[in-house]
């Protein structure tokens, strides 16, 4: 049977460009789509390229606790969504919007919007790489990209949504971006347990949030 | 032997359990739990002694100034954090009290000694940098405490956690660039790099001009107690973080730009909160511009580089409580009344009538954050403008000018308050049937009292915050 080790070592080749441009596009996902099965695969698979990236610059167990805690998190948001979509199901029904099956491939104005913001944030970032990269002694060119980007583009979602989830989902994408970069300077088991702690908090929190909004769409479909 | 340390983090975690539990079917005792924890650690924290074992229960001993490791880390309780202690202590205490009454079976009681325990963290953990991953997992717990029941979700909330969130990467990252100036000290431009990093984080983390939207939507849209302990408990957990930044670091504070970025800051602050504060249609935001007005003024105060100037901030930390903890209690009591939805302008006409107690807490809060006489808020506003008159008398006239503002703002919704309820005849009629029972009345008259007694007497604490300023020796000589 494979051990983790080895698991890890068949998918090495992508922990580095490969896994840059994994995470511009599931964030690129996070920032752009509405569906919340599209975001939880989103951050699930981004979860997977940050843990790629830190096998490069932590021990792989480290890592994997890491990743854990990532897929912990969206397994909470899974549930939570599934739950939120139950309860929020029968306003729907009572107020059915017919909708054209074409209609599914067109891109709505605010998405097309949150594209080109999306394209301009990692120009920035891709940019801020170039100007200002973080000490090259700790961090690689490449992890610095995904850095810039992830931040960025976790800013961009906390600023353009004020969902719970949305926001949830941009917090956790900007921290991990600072994770790839802090784990290089303090590699500590203390740090990674504390910053694994908050983000389990701040999931905790959104979906609580989320479940809160949940019920109260139903309590009105309900009156 | 029981560590102090652990004492403070562990007991309120285990209280709040309990009174999770108890809240749901005896909400009363859970109140009081919540309000006994909270003074019997204030006072452990005021008066125990550090340097020897204390005889407690069951033949166990305390020793409060005993240090207790944490992951790899130091957690140890030294003379300078008594008062502040006590004062996260003391202040939730009140706050708890205001909460049996305004707001009985909120997830506030349990949360809120959550968050005691985790900002007890804060302040105890060595090295400091550890403190700002504590006081963002604060954050995130606190926006359960925020969520008012039946309400949408807190907008406040989460703003709250994403400027928290914002501002670790700075915090965490002035450490190691500390370091790595302590390695190589020719690099003198990583101290630059590392008071850039924590004036604008910490500048998140107060809520300051530009980034003060989180403090109005908390005082907007949440709980209006929770909100209260955020702003009081949680900033004042904050603002003694910042004090053990100046004193561990000095050369932040002689930093050049250091004095005029601090005046600056809580210029722009008292300017912004005077302007939007009379504005506001809802009592909520007013609130939230009122504390904006007074962070502001603690900014000034800081702003000064002298031992006056911490005095200051220390005293404003600790009679900020009364002025909020009175608002958010009338608005909380007032809400309840208007259905538990948003207390817009309109909504007041007469109410003052059904919730005089409320309505005695707005007047007395809004006196106290507005720093107008006879009120707990008066003292430290009026120092600082004796102290700033001397050298900056047009600041000293900004602060002037922005309480009268904020007292405006109230002052139209009191008017509102007091208006006689029109019947469907188009007549006036005065309902006497107020809906707030006689321990309500008494929980505001103790805190009243409370606010106005520090008014007349502020002799009673100003001598404990000059006396916690010497610790720091940070400042201009």
């Amino acid at each position: 049977m494979p051990t983790l080790l080895d698991l890890v070592r068949s998918v090495s080749f992508l922990a580095a460009m490969p896994a840059v441009a994994g995470l511009l596009i599931t964030a690129g996902i996070l920032v752009v789509a509405r569906d919340w099965r599209l975001n939880v695969i989103a951050l699930t698979v981004q979860y997977f390229f940050v843990v790629l990236l830190l096998t490069r610059q932590i021990q792989l167990e480290v890592a994997a606790v890491k990743g854990l805690v990532g897929w912990l998190i969206c397994m909470v948001f899974y549930l939570t969504e599934r739950r939120a979509d139950a309860l929020e199901r029968p306003a729907e029904i009572a107020e059915p919007v017919p909708a054209q099956r074409w209609q599914r491939w067109m891109m709505s104005a605010r998405a097309s919007f949150h594209l080109l913001a999306v394209i301009l944030v990692a120009v920035a970032a891709y940019t801020a790489a170039l100007r200002i990269p973080l000490p090259e002694t700790e961090v690689p060119r490449d992890i610095t990209l995904a850095c810039y980007l992830l931040a960025g583009l976790g800013i961009l979602l906390i600023g353009i949504s004020e969902a719970p989830m949305q926001m949830g989902m941009g917090l956790l994408t900007f921290l991990s971006g600072f994770d790839l970069f802090y784990v290089a300077l303090e590699p500590s088991l203390a740090v990674a347990g504390l910053l694994g702690g908050v983000s389990f908090l701040i999931a905790l929190a959104a979906a609580y949030l989320r479940t809160v909004q949940a019920a109260g769409s139903a309590e009105e479909g309900a009156a | 032997m029981i560590s102090g340390a652990l004492l403070l983090l562990v007991l309120p975690l285990a209280m709040a359990g309990i009174v999770y539990i108890l809240l749901r079917w005896l909400s009363t005792l859970a109140a009081w739990l919540a309000v006994g924890t909270s003074l019997a650690l204030g006072f452990a924290a005021m008066t125990l002694p550090l340097d020897q074992p204390v005889q407690a229960w069951g033949g166990r001993q305390i020793a409060m100034g005993e240090a207790v490791t944490f992951l790899g880390r130091e957690l140890v309780f030294e003379q300078s954090d008594r008062m502040a202690m006590a004062f996260l202590f003391f202040t939730a205490a009140g706050l708890f009290l205001l909460a049996w009454r305004f707001a009985p079976r909120a997830l506030f009681f349990p949360i809120g000694l959550g968050l005691l325990s985790l900002l007890s963290a804060t302040l105890l953990i060595r090295p400091l940098i550890y403190a700002a991953l504590f006081l963002e997992m604060a954050a995130a717990l606190a926006v359960f405490a925020l969520q008012a029941e039946g309400r949408a979700p807190t907008r406040g909330g989460l703003r709250y956690l994403t400027f928290t969130t914002l501002a670790l990467p700075g915090v965490l990252v002035t450490h190691w660039l500390l370091e790595r100036y302590a390695v190589t000290p020719d690099e003198t431009e990583l101290l630059s790099s590392a008071s850039i990093l924590l004036a604008v984080s910490f500048a998140l983390l107060l809520g300051a001009v530009p980034f003060h939207t989180w403090v109005t939507a908390v005082a907007g849209d949440s709980l209006p107690l929770a909100g209260t302990f955020v702003l009081t408990v949680g900033n004042g957990a904050v603002w003694f973080l910042l004090l053990d930044f100046l004193e561990t670091y000095p050369w932040l504070g002689s930093y050049p730009l250091f004095t005029p970025l601090l005046s600056g800051v809580g210029v722009a602050m008292i300017v912004i909160g005077a302007l939007l504060a009379p504005a506001q249609r809802r009592l909520g935001t007013l609130i939230g511009y009122a504390a904006l007005v007074d962070s502001g003024a603690s900014l000034v105060a800081l702003g000064l580089n002298s031992r006056l100037g911490v005095s200051l901030v220390l005293l404003s930390l600790s009679v900020r409580p009364f002025g909020l903890a009175l608002l958010a209690a009338g608005l909380g009591g007032l809400r309840a009344r208007v259905g538990g939805g948003d207390v817009m302008t309109e909504d007041l006409r007469g109410m003052g009538w059904q919730a005089p107690w409320s309505t005695v807490a707005v007047v007395f809060g809004a006196l106290s954050i507005a720093g107008l006489p006879i009120s707990a808020g008066f003292a430290c506003r009026w120092a600082l403008c004796r102290a700033l008159a001397p050298s900056s008398l047009g600041t000293a006239l900004f602060l002037l000018v922005a309480g009268v503002s904020v007292m405006i703002g109230v002052w139209r919704r009191f008017s509102v308050l007091l208006m006689r309820p029109r019947s469907p005849e188009d007549r006036s009629v005065i309902p006497l049937n107020p809906t707030e029972g006689r321990l309500t009345a008494a929980v505001v008259i103790v805190v009243v009292a409370a606010s106005v007694g520090v008014g007349l007497f502020p002799q009673v604490v100003a001598p404990l915050a000059d006396s916690l300023a010497g610790t720091y020796t940070f400042f201009l000589p």
